[in-house]
């Protein structure tokens, strides 16, 4: 009868125990849809620390990489058409800009592109750090969606800007620059007057 | 024009944009039906050149415009061909189009080409795709209007889907590649079963 009645219980235990695992799950589904994940993507939100590993397999935390006075998170592409027409210009700004405290950092989430490629695309094209989102966790989380989208934080890892570089692919003739006047309104400790944009992209091609 | 800074091309410049402004009345007068009248054999044939339209055009599509009343569920896909997943679902949208025509579901392609690509990739993959339907070219210096007025949450990722009940509600919406038949669950849901 004990014995039973042992069983019985350990039973309820496991049970409870897996219905815990399973609400778990459903909210982490949940933060990855429209609830959490779109929170964590609107203007002021603050971006949790996070770990992904650079290209060359280092462990790289939000904290290690992230500047002083602010970060770009910038989702990129070894084979976005829209990202190679911009990479001189994301090498352009992160130097200009890292030099003022502000740190540019590349996230690729893309499940089909390979480490190799990746981080020979890098290498050519960027001097400023590109971390491997595996599973596009961190794309889930910010509800990143193409290539090349930017998440630019202050110094508090706020989001104080989501959208695009500039306003044309083609350099000659691009007319507005909001990423550059989001950089600038925050180093002059200014409200950033242009939260928001949109730009035609490569969706990001996540894993299920 | 970028090509139209010779004086020796400017007379033939200003006639294809004369040409360009007609073809895009045209794009206006036949707002709906959305359908071209190209035989098969045509579209397979000769040259697809795409309708090139403004905001104004899109406006169209979605029968926003202030005397548009929606009448048919619409399928929307945003594609374009330096886009590997765009080219890859292409065929899916043809086959779902040609499926559910009869249904009442209207189809619009809207391509966001490069404007070196108008002239040969884009109606030379529509070639071979023997798409047919009518092929229509975004042509804006700033796509972001665009964007905001299909879908406000819509960040411009392609290839982009949208699916519009026949009261012109956004019904479905995926970014990326297609699953065909989640796609077809939402347009059983909003067509007829004629």
């Amino acid at each position: 009868m004990r014995k039973h009645l042992l069983f019985a219980l350990a039973l309820m235990t496991l049970s409870l125990l897996f219905a815990g695992v399973v609400s778990a799950q459903t909210s982490a589904m949940n933060g990855a849809g429209a609830g959490p994940a779109a929170a964590a993507r609107s203007i002021g939100a603050t971006v949790p620390d996070f770990t992904l590993t650079d290209t060359n397999g280092a462990t790289k935390t939000l904290s290690d990489v992230k500047g002083a006075k602010g970060t770009v998170l910038i989702f990129i592409s070894s084979r976005c058409p829209v990202v190679k027409a911009y990479n001189e210009r994301m090498e352009q700004l992160a130097k200009d800009y890292k030099a003022r405290g502000i740190n540019f950092v590349g996230i690729n989430a893309n499940s089909n592109e390979p480490l190799d490629e990746v981080k020979a695309h890098a290498s050519a094209h960027y001097t400023f750090p590109v971390l491997i989102d595996k599973g596009n966790k961190i794309a889930d989380q910010l509800n990143a969606e193409h290539t090349p989208e930017v998440f630019f934080l202050d110094a508090n890892n706020k989001l104080v800007y989501h959208g695009r570089i500039d306003n044309n692919r083609d350099q000659g003739m691009v007319s507005k620059s909001e990423l550059k006047d989001a950089l600038e309104a925050v180093l002059a400790g200014k409200a950033v007057a242009v939260t928001e944009t949109a730009a035609v992209g490569c969706s990001i091609k996540k894993v299920e | 024009m970028p090509f139209c800074n010779s004086r020796r091309v400017l007379l033939s410049c200003t006639l294809l944009l004369v040409l360009t402004s007609a073809g895009q009345l045209a794009v206006y007068a036949q707002a709906a039906p959305l359908k071209q009248t190209n035989d098969k054999t045509a579209a397979t044939t000769s040259p697809l050149k795409p309708l090139e339209i403004d905001i104004e055009g899109l406006k169209k599509i979605l029968r926003r415009g202030a005397d548009a009343t929606p009448q048919h569920p619409l399928l929307l896909n945003f594609w374009a061909t330096w886009c590997d997943p765009c080219r890859e679902e292409f065929p899916d949208l043809l086959k779902v189009e040609a499926d559910y025509r009869k249904r009442g579901l209207e189809f619009a392609a809207v391509s966001f080409d490069f404007s070196e690509d108008v002239q040969k990739a884009l109606p030379d993959f529509l070639r071979e795709m023997k798409a047919d339907i009518t092929p229509y070219w975004l042509n804006l210096p700033d796509p972001e209007p665009a964007i905001r007025m299909v879908d406000p949450q819509w960040t411009g990722g392609i290839p982009t889907t949208f699916l519009f009940d026949a009261k012109g509600n956004l019904v479905f919406k995926h970014t990326g590649k297609v699953k065909v038949a989640e796609l077809r669950a939402a347009i059983e849901k909003v067509t007829s079963d004629k």
